[in-house]
């Protein structure tokens, strides 16, 4: 069997194109060039894989999951990677985000920003999301988020102000805490389950009794290995960073930040609880509101605490934020809910010893496509608006509401771009928004929860209650002193526009995106192709692959 | 001007004796580092501890424009002094090569961070007649190649230019 060598090409481009800026350092403008190139590169790449996976390649015999050996040591010693559906979809999702932010950052960081790598880390933030939607080895996950954590850390303090100093601090600290919560679950799970490579755990934990493992520190392990995800994901109660941490870092990165790092947490969560921890054995839980005995049944309440009090803490706190940026970190708190809601009602569809359901029917299925296609609305939409913000601070010079207003009369391009993400957020037709939200409330009704729709409904609500606030104060009515002396960065709008543009175009053809969403929940469920795939080994001697 | 007035003889003797044997030691674990204990971790490490030997003890200033030869400019921009520029390079010349060594595998037909290796030794056909050639040729001159040891290198880099960068970025001020 050849080896696909396009299923570690996105990882590659991005690694290359950093080490090639770096390189370049000296040169302002070739490095430029070479990070432009590079991220067109990139979304090369991800198209090839996506074509690739779509087109239903596989690897033993299993049709649309890709496997990869790195140096060609079989599983489960050596380290995978696996593209499947769920893979493609966040790499697309990831690509699209990351070129317009790039876009945006090679007229936005000036000189001295670049003297500070700003291209190199950005490439390099850029290897890590890709690398985690990447690999099928819980411990190469850590080391791909620290990837990603280490360049957001710089990225995060770039103005090196006192604010974002002590934002960058807060932001350092917190996930080095989380790393090493991470670090300590892998380990445990190590020692417990004896694999590090996802198929084989799943395939272990659904037969525990041949292994020897015991399920119930593997519940509690994985329940640590949650917490940090959560963090990443920036959900209630780990939310409490995002603020800071968004506001301190340039618009281009929190662009990244809100859209793709955060659904790194999501994806995370997805990957390891539907394929890995969901495949394992019944066990008794009696534990107070849990019902069933599945692995997700335990995580499904959780998800759905944490999600309903996401939207309503994200929500409330957005409607009165004095500066665009706050509003819409707190936003990306509330948005997030709506995604862990849609994973929760998912979870619920998942029982114990369950069969692959059938595509389109299962609450579980429905449940996962509504996460990942909010997901990609958030990301699209919130990345925009990140941008806007970006535009509209180099533009007037504040992005304070007090600061602000009438900037629709004097920049309608910007506002148009700006009008369309937000939206697209609230979820008006026939933006991508309103599929997904959409998508969550059949989800909601399909699970049989009032209570879900009643959250569902009132973050509604609140998200349109700040996106109006966000729009009065700042693009509507009496054109502050500011906006009318402001100097519009067109090149820009341009790239907010195309943002825009993106969420409308996608809601307009939503088919091929609805279809791509429910293959990719049906690859996360599909444990079974996923460990066939995989094509675990017994020894180090049997050889496999190329030998 | 000369380097190093603040220092005692004691401490400048003792530096010029243990510099050249840190780096061999350095070295030494380079070289073996594919298959025994060491590596390019560990010898760029190493190697950043004499430099930091020669920065205590001589300055800043000499390893800038005796090694270097650059004009010494304590605080030269927002990225620290020239030198890092330099110490930059180091760091992304090391990274490609450590990349290049996985992406060659590729050219190969191979995944990415393959790696093969050889035992070479020298043919002692024309010089059999040397007594105990087959000792002298085949056991000392034999070496095993490994394309690991180019990554080696390529982490050996990053390691001394990122430290060197980090100890003259906080050196400096």
């Amino acid at each position: 069997m050849a080896t696909e060598q396009v299923v570690v090409a996105p990882l590659l481009v991005a690694l290359v194109t950093a080490i090639l800026t770096l390189v370049v350092h000296r040169y302002v403008r070739v490095q430029k060039v070479v990070s432009a190139l590079g991220g067109l590169a990139y979304v090369g790449a991800v198209a090839m894989l996506i074509q690739r996976v779509r087109s239903g390649a596989g690897s033993h015999g299993v049709e649309g999951v890709l496997t990869y050996q790195l140096s060609e040591w079989g599983a489960p010693f050596g380290i995978t990677l696996v593209a499947d559906d769920l893979s493609a979809f966040m790499l697309g999702l990831t690509a699209v985000v990351s070129l317009l932010a790039l876009a945006f950052s090679i007229q936005y960081v000036d000189e001295a920003g670049q003297r500070v790598s700003y291209h190199p880390l950005y490439h390099f933030m850029l290897v890590g999301v890709t690398g985690s939607f990447l690999t099928a080895d819980i411990f190469n996950l850590f080391v791909w988020f620290e990837v990603m954590l280490m360049s957001s850390y710089v990225l995060v303090v770039f103005y090196s102000g006192p604010q974002h100093t002590k934002a960058a601090l807060q932001y350092v600290v917190l996930n080095l805490v989380g790393s090493a919560f991470m670090l300590l679950a892998i380990g445990g799970l190590y020692s417990t389950t004896g694999t590090l490579n996802m198929a084989d755990l799943a395939r272990r934990l659904a037969d525990p009794a041949s292994f020897g493992i015991s399920l119930v520190p593997v519940l509690g392990l994985s329940a640590v290995l949650f917490v940090v995800f959560a963090l990443k994901a920036g959900i209630v109660p780990f939310q409490w960073w995002v603020p800071a941490a968004y506001r301190a870092a340039p618009a281009p990165v929190s662009a990244m930040l809100a859209g793709v790092v955060k659904k790194v947490g999501i994806y995370a969560i997805i990957r390891l609880y539907f394929t890995v921890f969901a495949n394992a054995a019944p066990m008794d839980l009696s534990l107070p509101g849990v019902v069933g005995e599945s692995t997700l049944a335990f995580f499904g309440p959780v998800l759905f605490i944490m999600g309903a009090a996401s939207i309503i803490l994200g929500g409330v706190a957005a409607v009165n934020r004095d500066n665009v940026d706050d509003l819409l970190a707190y936003s990306s708190i509330g948005q997030v809910g709506f995604i862990v809601i849609a994973l929760a009602f998912a979870a619920g569809g998942v029982v114990a010893g369950w069969e692959a359901p059938d595509p389109y029917g299962s609450v579980a299925v429905l449940g996962l496509a509504a996460a990942l296609v909010y997901s990609l609305n958030h990301a699209l939409a919130k990345a925009a608006l990140f941008l806007a913000s970006g535009a509209v601070y180099e533009s007037v010079g504040s992005i304070e509401f007090d600061d602000l207003g009438g900037i629709a009369g004097r920049m309608p391009l910007l506002s148009t771009g700006f009008f369309v993400a937000a939206l697209s957020l609230v979820g008006i037709p026939p933006l991508l928004g309103f599929f997904g939200k959409f998508l969550v409330f059949d989800a909601a009704v399909n699970a049989g929860s009032n209570l879900g729709i009643g959250l569902a409904l009132l973050g509604a609500i609140l998200t349109i209650a700040y996106v109006t606030r966000a729009w009065n104060r700042g693009f509507w009515g009496e054109r502050s002193e500011a906006v009318e002396q402001a100097t519009p960065q067109y090149g820009l709008f341009a790239t907010v526009l195309v943002l825009a543009v993106v969420a409308l175009g996608v809601g307009v053809a939503f088919d091929p995106v609805v279809d791509a969403a429910i293959d990719a929940a049906n690859a996360a469920l599909g444990t079974g192709d996923y460990i066939e795939a995989v094509g675990l080994e017994e020894s180090l001697t049997s050889g496999g692959g190329g030998h | 001007m000369s380097y190093g007035d603040d220092t005692t003889v004691i401490a400048r003797t003792v530096a010029r004796i243990t510099l050249p044997l840190v780096l061999v030691v350095a070295i030494a674990l380079l070289f073996q580092g594919h298959n025994l204990p060491g590596g390019g971790f560990i010898a760029g490490v190493l190697t950043t501890a004499a430099f930091a030997l020669v920065y205590i003890v001589f300055g800043m200033e000499y390893v800038q424009e005796t090694i270097f030869g650059d004009e010494y400019e304590p605080a030269g921009s927002v990225a620290g002094p020239l030198v890092v520029d330099r110490y930059r390079t180091l760091f992304g010349v090391g990274l490609a090569i450590a990349a290049g060594t996985g992406l060659g595998a590729m050219a190969f037909g191979k995944p990415f961070l393959t790696h093969t290796d050889e035992v070479v030794k020298p043919s002692t056909e024309y010089v059999a007649w040397i007594p105990g050639a087959d000792f002298i040729f085949g056991t000392l001159f034999e070496f095993h190649w490994a394309t690991a040891f180019v990554f080696d290198i390529g982490v050996y880099f990053v390691v001394v230019g990122g430290l060197l960068a980090i100890l003259a970025v906080v050196g400096g001020e």
